[in-house]
């Protein structure tokens, strides 16, 4: 388990998915951060932790920014003029909102996968060998290794091992979703942001990505955003309720859906709107 | 943990030469971008320059003189920018009816299966370089004028009141008509091509709408498709009026390259362009200097036309991003 | 058919076959347009093929320009405009490329971005006659070369620019957001994002964009006449005058000769083939990729 060398800033525990670990310790914390679309106030004094090799899910009503909150994490944003977010956001104890913390260095450590496949226009084997080429020197026999591991870890392997020369395009959109999160992966990220992964695959394709989703929280932490509570309920440990802008309330999966303890967090999860 | 900490700095470093490369690549894009920018400053620029001396000498009686004296020295820029300019209009006042033809035929008249290959037939025709238009011109149009034409606009028009001093001349075939006849052809897939985009550009549920409370193909273009996209509409027509107002080689043969006055429609004239590519070459340097400061004057005019062609088409374009 | 027609019935049908008339009168009209339209455009192509085929032999492109009533070819002219060309599009797909680039990635829909773009849509239908007179001033008579190839090149290349800065522009625009995200969320810096990615993905919309530009610049003749000026004889140096078929054409077309008329006219079909190639080639990058990527 080569992995483990990511994870060793918290204390390791065998993943289980659903229990609440008192022991976890945050990965990323947010501390009351806020976010702006030139006037609009997108995210307001939200402060979380994000538990190491846990699953956290972001959930709420569209618009609610859950999905800005996990753009923030990797500062994908700021490739945007006039998007800015402000308070505290700390990974590893330092704060990347700082304007001297590296970009690259940053997404180097915090992966992401977004909700539409994007596949680069390159063969199935550039694309995940892409990053890596630009951080690491390896020959062409640990690269090839490198890669195979990456597209293992996406369960994809058995399916593309025989056309990696051809070009990416060419695969269905759930195989597209997983080579993009084996793209990820292979760069040995900390962290893996999850962008409503699934929400332009069908059924199928859904499961498979939920079920990879629990084979990779024991080696990365990962923040998925979705609009699908059973999605939430089903692979993460901890949800975060957000409404307006406003973390409503964040809590261990389990307590969340069984005991909310605020009464739109109870609306919401009980379908009364949203 | 040793490993962590060379993976670390490792990362620090590359982070560093990261950044300093992309601020190299910002700064060669940037670069680029500035050129583009400046070289319509220095285009303008270098030619108010080059004729410095015309304009000190003169002043601005340059631009209302109509005397044209290569030998004295004395230049007016008003018969070249009057052969430009009623050229232009000529080609306007015929390549606009036409392609706006051009353009319903394609998007509303045509069987469908017809209208992606004569609507791509026709702008690969806007692609044909102008010096061939010229040439079809010179060689098959003159000769027509002169057979044809002329004599039958001499006879029924040439005597009409107002109008008729327009239509009486020689006939020899060249001259401001004859010009401008090619113009217009060599712009019609230039400003219909225009029209068929904008066109298209119309919802479809808009015209569905309008066939469904019976209106016929007529009113819906008249009524729908034109008031939609009207501004884009003016914008082509002004495109390819830029494009009418600079064009060299499509007139340089059969306009006459006279510099002088002439009511006459049939008799020989010039246009800016037309002039500066047969004379400059061989031309003095105070000649020079005058030609250059005719193609300040082309230049600046064209720039104001285009740029409203641009406003124009920017205007729909707009419209089509808010929705 | 009811024989007793009320008032306002008799009033509606007249007013739709007054409508129908009108419409029938405009569909016409917009026939006769296109057909004029058509029957002119067809006449000019068909006028080049005849008139042209009449000079294409073998020695058109062995032989160098004739002096007047004596035999020869364009060999020089189609030399000469190879290399202009040429030379004008490694000037130009570069400078255009990149200020493509810095419009579609860093300047977005900044003010200074649209000024830009403003500033290329105008150079892009500027009157290439006044290109041609800015490479004088610039070049031929500031740097007291006189006229030369690399002048006649350089007033191509001002042709080429803008119209590469806007396929530039456009294609990768085109490009989805998304893939941007993507690749910087691996840590890429944006540079190597830009080349390795993005290019590679709008890579058909830029070679259309340079195909589109050649075909513009190989029939220009106005910048030429006072820049590469024309050399009757075969030449390679660059900083002398050098022929071009455009310019030969304009020289032949003016004289009063018949065997120069006949070379003149098949450097028109000439020209006119390989125009219609580049464009017909563009075309059809162009819709294989749309085809790929949907």
């Amino acid at each position: 388990m080569t992995e483990l060398a990511f994870s060793m800033n918290a204390p390791v525990v065998a993943h289980s998915p659903r229990a609440v670990a008192a022991n976890a310790t945050a990965k990323m914390s947010a501390r009351r951060l806020n976010f702006h679309y030139d006037r609009f106030h997108a995210i307001k004094d939200v402060s979380l932790d994000i538990a190491a090799n846990r699953v956290t899910a972001l959930i709420g009503p569209s618009g609610c920014g859950k999905s800005t909150l996990l753009r923030t994490f990797n500062r994908i944003y700021s490739i945007y003029p006039k998007q800015v977010a402000s308070g505290e956001l700390l990974l590893d104890g330092e704060n990347i909102l700082h304007p001297k913390y590296s970009l690259n260095q940053l997404r180097s450590k915090v992966g992401m996968v977004f909700q539409k496949p994007v596949p680069f226009p390159m063969t199935i084997f550039e694309n995940v060998a892409y990053a890596i080429r630009h951080y690491e020197k390896l020959s062409k026999a640990e690269m090839n290794v490198r890669v195979e591991q990456a597209l293992n870890q996406a369960a994809l392997w058995d399916e593309v091992k025989d056309k990696l020369k051809q070009s990416a395009l060419g695969l269905s959109g759930g195989q597209q979703q997983r080579l993009c999160i084996a793209r990820a992966v292979a760069l040995k990220p900390d962290v893996l942001l999850l962008d409503e992964p699934t929400s332009a695959l069908d059924p199928i394709a859904t499961s498979r990505i939920e079920q990879l989703i629990a084979e990779l929280a024991g080696d990365f932490t990962i923040a998925i955003v979705t609009h699908n509570m059973q999605q939430a309920a089903r692979c993460s440990d901890f949800t975060a309720f957000m409404y307006l802008g406003e973390l409503v309330e964040f809590g261990p999966t389990e307590k969340l859906f069984t005991q909310p303890g605020k009464k739109q967090t109870e609306d919401y999860i009980t379908g009364r709107f949203g | 943990m040793t490993s962590i900490a060379v993976t670390h700095t490792r990362l620090v470093t590359q982070a560093r030469r990261d950044a300093s490369a992309d601020r190299k690549f910002r700064t060669l894009v940037v670069l680029a971008a500035f050129i583009v920018l400046v070289s319509l400053i220095g285009v303008a620029f270098s030619m108010l320059w080059g004729g410095r001396e015309v304009l000190s000498e003169q002043g601005l009686g340059f631009f209302f003189s109509t005397e044209w004296n290569p030998v004295e020295n004395r230049y007016g820029a008003l018969v070249p920018i009057f052969g430009t300019l009623v050229t232009s209009v000529i080609a306007l006042m015929i390549a606009v009816p036409v392609s706006f033809g051009i353009a319903v035929y394609l998007t509303e008249v045509a069987p469908v299966w017809l209208r992606t290959p004569v609507g791509s037939a026709i702008e690969l025709l806007a692609g044909i370089p102008s010096i061939i238009y010229g040439m079809w011109g010179l060689f098959v149009l003159v000769p027509m004028m002169t057979a044809y034409v002329t004599p039958w606009l001499n006879d029924h028009l040439g005597a009409l009141p107002f109008i008729g001093e327009l239509f009486q001349g020689p006939p020899i075939g060249i001259g401001l008509l004859t010009a401008g006849f090619v113009l217009s052809i060599m712009v019609i897939p230039f400003i219909s091509s225009v029209m068929r985009e904008v066109f298209l550009t119309v919802p479809v549920r808009l015209k569905e709408s309008a066939y469904a409370l019976g209106a016929t193909r007529w009113e819906v273009v008249w009524n729908i498709v034109l008031p939609y996209t009207r501004s884009a509409v003016i914008g082509g027509v002004f495109l390819g009026l830029g494009r009418a107002l600079g064009e060299t080689m499509a007139v340089a043969y059969v306009v006459g390259n006279t510099v002088r006055f002439s009511a006459s429609l049939l008799e020989p004239g010039t246009t800016i362009a037309a002039l500066i590519a047969n004379d400059f070459a061989e031309a003095t340097d105070s000649y020079r200097s005058a030609l250059l400061l005719l193609g300040f004057v082309l230049f600046v005019v064209t720039f104001f036309i285009l740029a409203i062609a641009r406003l124009m088409l920017l205007r729909l374009s707009r419209r089509e991003g808010v929705r | 058919m009811n024989p007793v027609q009320s008032p306002q019935n008799r009033t509606s049908q007249r007013l739709l076959r007054k409508r129908s008339a009108i419409n029938a009168i405009a569909m016409t009209l917009s026939c006769a347009a296109a057909l004029f339209g058509l029957v002119f455009l067809g006449w000019i192509l068909w006028t080049t093929i005849s008139k042209g085929l009449v000079g294409i032999d073998w020695a058109l492109f062995t032989q160098s320009t004739p002096p007047p009533q004596e035999s020869g070819g364009l060999a020089n002219a189609f030399f000469g405009s190879a290399i202009m060309c040429g030379l004008a599009i490694l000037m130009g797909a570069p400078l255009g490329i990149a200020a493509g680039t810095w419009l579609s990635e860093y300047a977005g829909a900044r003010r200074i971005g649209m000024v830009v773009r403003f500033v290329n849509d105008i150079l892009l239908s500027a009157p290439s006659i006044v290109l041609g007179l800015f490479v004088y001033t610039l070049v031929v008579a500031q740097m007291g070369t006189g006229f030369s190839a690399i002048a006649g090149a350089i007033s191509l290349a001002f042709i080429v620019i803008p119209v590469i800065v806007r396929t530039t522009d456009e294609m990768l625009r085109l490009v989805p957001a998304q893939m941007r995200e993507a690749a910087l969320s691996l840590g890429v810096p944006q540079w190597k994002v830009i080349v390795q990615v993005l290019y590679r993905g709008a890579s058909a919309g830029i070679v259309t964009g340079i195909l589109l530009a050649l075909a513009r610049i190989s029939g220009e003749t106005a910048p030429l006449l006072f820049t590469s000026f024309g050399n009757q004889y075969w030449s390679t140096d660059l900083a002398s005058p050098m022929a071009s078929v455009p310019v030969v054409m304009n020289q032949f077309t003016a004289s009063p000769y018949e065997s120069w008329h006949t070379l003149a006219w098949a450097g028109a079909l000439v020209l006119t083939f390989f125009v219609l190639v580049l464009s017909l080639l563009a075309r059809a990058i162009l819709s294989r990729n749309k085809v790929r990527h949907d």
